[in-house]
């Protein structure tokens, strides 16, 4: 098989320039309200919203194009090195049912929150530029999503990185919110260093990032005893390669490690409640529907590229993921901190789908998760406006948190629609049947369930753990769920101001424009959009679009034996399901009696003044204090080492570059003295003596006829003498 | 356009000498023709690149463009053969880009330099003599030639920073100027070596009749030549010396029995004469890199050199270290270049995790930048060491980029300076609020520093790694390990450019008591939207269309890697065996 062959240039089609404009797009609304924001009348709000709206019905058109009928793809080469062993590096468009359903997900939660944003932003400074990082923010996503390569890839994923900075940290005036920014770039990049090196060994064995000539290549590789054996030619030169099941499992890690980071997996998951410091849109849009769910589109967009063990690891880390989240949600008072947890914990779920080989719930999950999830944090806003509105109001100076729930209280009555899609949106992620949470959940469960009978058939019960971790967190979450509702719209109000100052006006709830897309999202997280049985997935059009077999997806290759055997399973399980979905629905049911009989009879006063007791509580409520672990562990050694290193610098290198001159200096000196000394003393020396051999000499010339005699005389004498003697 | 290449050099010069010539206080007027010069040079430059053809291979003394050759000093030594230097200038995929990045440059430091009040005359002078050695460095093929170019340097360098510099400057321009100075003396003392060793295979041909005086180098002759030569055939006295780079490439042209000659067998201290050799080349244009240990004099040097002194330095300056390693070191030692492999690819990486950790821990925005630099240049080093394809282009787009990025980090910080006459990060809060297209740019310069996808340092960095981390495979230098901590640097990077974002440009704005009496915070002016956006643009082009720069460098960076490694591994055995016997 020829690599080169693998990478040619692929003709445009209407589907991929379609495509191109929708990511092109919000590009272009980022620059104009960038640059000219402040300019446009109404300050450019609506240029962001018109413009998402069109990628929406775009999107919806390509969807429709796509959907288990075909795939597209474009590819032009990028750049290329002119050595016979490096394959072009290529830049295309790849449209499958994976993608469009991507695209319309990010287009309509990004519409829908932009314009819930029309409301919510209002009067602030910074409206323009809030819209322009919302654009920059679905071009980098919308990238992730479409393109063909892993380098492509990795470079959108990094933007996204970097535009939820700016939007985490879009109110840089305050310190909080500009530490969080900064705890989120920085731990992203920990789980992209992991990614990046997984994408060096995949380039180092297969010599291109292409995710189709990948899955090719993997293809034509085979299992032996020793590892995976796969023979290629690249412009005519063979290779032959033979990778240790080891280096694959790392190299898979480390693209998960991008996931970890991204989708706020266990041990990386802190930057995500620390993000919701930005406005709470962006926390819907980014930091609950779409951002973070990018990592689990990566595992699923190189399914094929893990190994049995990888994926193991991927499905402990997801269900340790999931646990953690939910324990720490239990404690929460910060309306926003709760639903970030339950993000995080949710996620895991997501991640702990895929490493069960449960590929299709997972995607399910991430999509029904969007919606509600998205919804909630959008009925936070109005609920954390509302508080503001109120403590506005009526007392300006007070130091009341306006996002603590135990201020809260009883607003079912004063913000009924409100209430009512709180209620929905929770019920769909709680799982309680009829609502879509319940479907994606139970596809995950059960999947979870046939992975760990397969692995387990040679003995090892452990693998048990994650379904039953699995089920332990359905029960968590309808507890903390239901505390939450209590909290909130439950009892009476707790605030010192009254209650229906939180109304927008005696007749008016909220603002139409924040009311609407709540309508929407919470409508969708109804069951029976996704499957025409909402009390089962089996015939779900929406799961066997996703599914593995579905048109474009190549399989999972590497550990392909497994997720067959997973798959067989979970057909074989069959009347299981029931039981799952009964026994899931029981332990919601649990949860939620358990939530209500503990809080319904508490005072008012006790639930204003509640706070964590007990060690395992405070654990919860300090999320284990890995905050402070990392501190101690991490940053401060690091920052030690920083300075000691500056250290170095300054006493070792220079203070030996100072010495070494001194020395030299020191040493000039001693050559000078020598120079003066022996030098022109030896000189010197030379002079006196002849002056003094020359004194001796003009002594005898003293002109005198008497003294030349006896000289002469003496003279001869002493030449007799020698002729005597000799 | 034959002599674009003595113009790209000598403009700068000739503007030097209408500066030479205006009064004094025709201040105006010095500044105007500073501009001009450096104007023609840039577009001079901007044409070459356009008229450059990327796929021709310079290989040995064929292949390099616009090549100029004279004749400069030649006198007979008698039996010692003939004594030559050239006046031999060329363009190659290898010096393109720096050609480019100076003429660029160039411009960019004036437009900074004009608010420069003191001895107008002096500073613009010394800053056109600057730019015409620089361009000579870069575009000499004479060893002698890029020698004389080299240390010519060092005198504007010397007064720019000892002049106009901060309150320490003395210091740190003797400081400067001693460390460089130290290095081109180990350089010195190879090139004397190497002119003992190495003929020129035309010259000795028409010495020795071959062919006929001014004649074009028939193939044929020149390989005669060489192989009489290898023989022992050519008389001492036929024997015409040189100190043609490309020349020295050629094992060929070594003169048996000669000391740097592969089979000399020559000792000193228990390596063989060409691994010295090697390593005192390295070690002249290490200091220049500047590669940890010997960087000590960057930070120095940076933090008392006014601002566009800064950006030359940083942009340019040391790019004539990573050039002189790519263009001299390698080629003409590949055998000590692939037995060294671990301690250049080890220096590289020691200064990437050094220098950021080091950057980490400064609190002068300046010194941050500066140690940026020293962490950056790292890469440089590494991906050189790595002897892949990929490796080498990104070491060479990594000195493009970081001309480009570190320019504008400098640049940025010397806005700063100029308001508050300050640049300690704890004296700033919050400066967003009041400058935001200041903010604006200190974030487009610190992410595309950082290695932000998008931006050219991302492009140089990747292939950097890459090169690094598939060269076990590819040509069995480098382990694998030293890679892997490299990619470290990447998030230490983002660590102090992203720390020092948040304590002085965000949160509420604020600027220490002391300063504010002199200090007018204003948002840029025109002059700095001049200067700085133009670079922001050119990051990005690169970042995103790397086609620009690999079409014209790719090539001849390629050819010279495979030849590099290929004569490397043949003449390591050479010299191996050489000594055994």
């Amino acid at each position: 098989m020829e690599l080169s062959a693998l990478l040619e240039p692929l003709a445009g089609t209407p589907q991929t320039t379609t495509a191109l404009a929708v990511l092109l797009l919000p590009l272009l609304a980022f620059a104009v309200l960038f640059f000219f924001g402040r300019r446009l009348p109404g300050q450019g709000g609506w240029l962001g919203i018109s413009i998402s709206a069109i990628t929406f019905a775009l999107s919806v058109w390509l969807f429709v194009q796509t959907w288990n009928t075909a795939t597209f793809h474009t590819r032009i080469t990028w750049f290329s090195l002119p050595a016979v062993f490096t394959a072009n590096f290529t830049a295309g468009i790849l449209i499958d049912n994976l993608t469009v359903l991507m695209l319309v997900l990010v287009t309509f939660i990004s519409t829908l929150v932009q314009l819930f944003s029309v409301g919510y932003m209002h009067g602030d400074k910074g409206y323009s530029r809030y819209f322009a990082y919302l654009g920059l923010f679905t071009f980098s996503m919308l990238g992730i999503v479409l393109v063909d390569n892993l380098l492509l890839l990795f470079m959108f994923w990094e933007l996204v990185g970097f535009s939820s900075y700016l939007l985490i940290g879009f109110w840089f005036e305050r310190p909080a919110a500009t530490a969080a920014s900064k705890k989120a770039f920085l731990l992203n990049r920990v789980g992209d260093i992991g990614l990046l090196l997984g994408l060096f060994a995949f380039y180092t064995c297969f010599r291109t990032f292409d995710l189709e000539a990948l899955r090719t290549l993997v293809t034509a590789g085979h299992w032996t005893g020793n590892g995976f054996i796969l023979g290629y030619t690249l412009n005519g030169q063979p290779w032959l390669l033979e990778l240790s099941p080891l280096l694959l499992t790392l190299a898979g890690l480390g693209l998960f490690m991008g996931c970890v980071g991204k989708s706020a997996q266990f041990p990386l998951q802190v930057w995500l409640p620390d993000a919701m410091q930005g406005p709470t849109p962006v926390s819907s849009l980014i930091h609950a529907a779409t951002m973070v769910a990018a990592g689990v589109y990566l595992l699923a967009r190189c399914y094929a590229f893990f190994t049995v063990d990888a994926l193991t690891v991927i499905a402990f880390i997801g269900a340790i993921t999931a646990l953690v989240g939910a324990i720490v949600a239990l404690t929460q008072y910060d309306i926003k901190a709760v639903l970030a947890f339950s993000t995080i914990s949710q996620l895991g779920y997501m991640v702990m789908g895929m490493g069960t080989g449960a590929y299709s719930a997972s995607i399910f999950h991430l999509t029904t998760h969007a919606f509600f999830k998205a919804a909630l944090f959008l009925n936070a806003g109005i609920i954390i406006h509302a508080m503001h509105r109120g403590l506005h109001r009526s007392h300006p100076f007070t130091h009341l948190d306006p996002q603590d729930i135990r201020n809260m209280g009883g607003l079912r009555k004063i913000l009924p629609l409100t209430f009512y899609t709180y209620l929905l949106t929770t019920a769909a992620l709680v799982g309680l049947p009829l609502f879509s949470g319940f479907l994606s959940k139970d596809a995950i469960l059960s999947g979870s369930w046939a992975w760990a009978q397969t692995m387990s058939r040679g003995g090892n019960l452990l693998y048990f753990v994650v379904p039953v971790i699995g089920f332990a967190v359905v029960l968590l979450t309808a507890f903390y769920m239901a505390r939450h509702m209590w909290f909130i719209f439950f009892g009476s109000f707790r605030a010192s101001f009254e209650v229906r100052e939180l109304r927008l006006s005696a007749k008016k709830e909220i603002e139409n424009v924040m009311a609407l897309p709540v309508i929407l999202l919470a409508i969708l997280s109804l069951g029976i959009f996704f499957s025409l049985n909402p009390l089962s997935i089996s015939g779900s059009w929406f799961l066997q679009g996703i599914s593995l077999e579905a048109p474009g997806t190549k399989y999972t290759l590497l550990a392909d034996n497994l997720v067959q055997a997973v798959l067989a399973q979970g057909e074989a399980n069959h009347t299981l399901h029931i039981v799952f979905g009964v026994f899931s629905t029981l332990l919601g049911v649990a949860g939620i009696s358990f939530a209500i009989s503990k809080y319904k009879n508490k005072p008012q006063e006790a639930l204003w003044r509640q706070e964590p007791e007990g060690a395992f509580a405070r654990l919860s409520y300090h999320q284990f204090y890995l905050n402070s672990i990392y501190t101690v562990a991490f940053i401060k050694p690091v920052l030690l080492l920083a300075r000691s290193v500056y250290r170095i610098d300054k006493r070792v290198i220079d203070y030996t570059l100072n010495f070494g001159s001194k020395l030299l200096v020191v040493f000039a000196k001693i050559v000078s003295w020598f120079d003066r000394l022996v030098v022109d003393g030896l000189v010197w020396l030379v002079a006196a003596l002849s002056k003094l051999v020359g004194g001796l000499g003009r002594n005898l010339q003293n002109g005198k006829v008497q003294s030349y005699y006896a000289y002469s005389l003496f003279g001869f004498i002493l030449i007799i003498l020698y002729i005597v003697l000799f | 356009m034959n002599f674009i290449l003595s113009s790209l050099i000598f403009t700068p010069l000739l503007a030097a000498l209408v500066v030479l010539l205006l009064p004094v206080r025709r201040q105006k007027a010095i500044k105007a023709v500073t501009l001009l010069g450096t104007l023609v040079q840039m577009v001079l430059a901007i044409l070459l690149y356009f008229r450059f053809d990327g796929s021709a291979f310079a290989n040995g003394q064929q292949g390099y463009q616009f090549v100029e050759k004279l004749h400069w000093i030649g006198f007979s030594l008698g039996t010692l053969g003939r004594f030559q230097i050239d006046y031999f200038v060329g363009v190659d995929g290898i010096s393109i880009s720096m050609v480019l990045l100076t003429g660029i440059i160039g411009v960019i430091g004036v437009i900074s330099s004009w608010t420069i009040t003191k001895n107008v005359k002096g500073y613009f002078l010394l800053y056109l003599l600057l730019l015409t050695s620089v361009t000579g460095c870069f575009l000499a093929l004479d060893f002698f030639l890029f020698y004389l170019f080299f240390e010519f340097m060092l005198l504007p360098m010397y007064f720019l920073i000892g002049l106009w510099g901060g309150p320490k400057r003395e210091y740190a321009a003797i400081k400067f100027f001693i460390y460089t100075l130290v290095g081109s003396l180990f350089i010195l003392i190879v090139m004397i070596g190497l002119y003992t060793s190495v003929i020129d295979p035309q010259a000795t041909a028409v010495q020795l009749g071959l062919i006929g005086a001014g004649g074009t180098a028939a193939p044929n002759a020149i390989l005669q030549v060489q192989q009489m030569l290898q023989q022992n055939m050519v008389s001492s006295a036929d024997m015409v010396r040189t100190f043609s780079i490309p020349a020295m490439m050629e094992p060929a042209n070594f003169i048996p029995g000669s000391l740097l000659h592969v089979l000399s067998g020559v000792e000193l201290w228990y390596l063989p004469i060409r691994f010295i050799a090697f390593l005192l080349l390295f070690a002249g244009f290490a200091i220049k890199v500047p590669s940890v240990p010997v960087h000590t004099w960057l930070p120095d040097a940076h933090v008392e050199a006014p601002t566009p002194v800064s950006v030359l330095l940083a942009a340019i300056l040391l790019k004539v270290g990573g050039y002189g390693l790519i263009r001299i070191v390698y080629p003409i030692f590949p055998d000590a270049g692939a037995y060294f492999s671990i301690l250049v690819g080890g220096l590289g990486v020691l200064s990437i995790i050094y220098g950021a950790l080091n950057a980490l821990a400064m609190n002068d925005l300046k010194k941050l930048v500066a140690y940026s630099s020293v962490s950056h240049m790292g890469f440089v080093l590494l991906g050189l060491a790595s002897l892949t394809t990929e490796g080498v282009n990104g070491a060479v787009y990594m000195m493009f980029s970081h001309g480009i990025i570190s320019a504008m980090l400098f640049l940025v910080v010397g806005v700063i300076y100029d308001r508050a006459h300050d640049r300690a990060i704890q004296n700033f809060r919050g400066l967003a609020k009041v400058m935001p297209a200041y903010t604006t740019f200190v974030i487009i310069a610190f992410f595309a520093s950082l290695g932000l996808p998008g931006f050219s340092g991302f492009i140089s960095e990747l292939l950097v790694l890459l090169g690094g981390f598939s060269a076990p495979e590819a040509t069995g230098m480098l382990p694998r390990w030293l890679t892997v901590v490299a990619v470290f640097g990447l998030l230490l990077s983002a660590a102090y450019y992203l720390w020092a974002l948040q304590r002085m440009f965000f949160g509420k704005y604020w600027i220490f008591p002391e300063l504010r009496a002199k200090a007018t915070i204003t948002d840029l002016n025109f002059r700095e939207y001049l200067m700085l956006a133009p670079l922001a643009v050119l990051a990005l082009l690169f970042g995103i269309l790397p086609n620009l720069l690999l079409d014209k460098i790719s090539v001849a960076v390629t050819g010279m890697t495979q030849l590099t490694l290929q004569n490397g591994q043949e003449q390591l055995e050479l010299v191996l065996s050489s000594l055994i016997r």
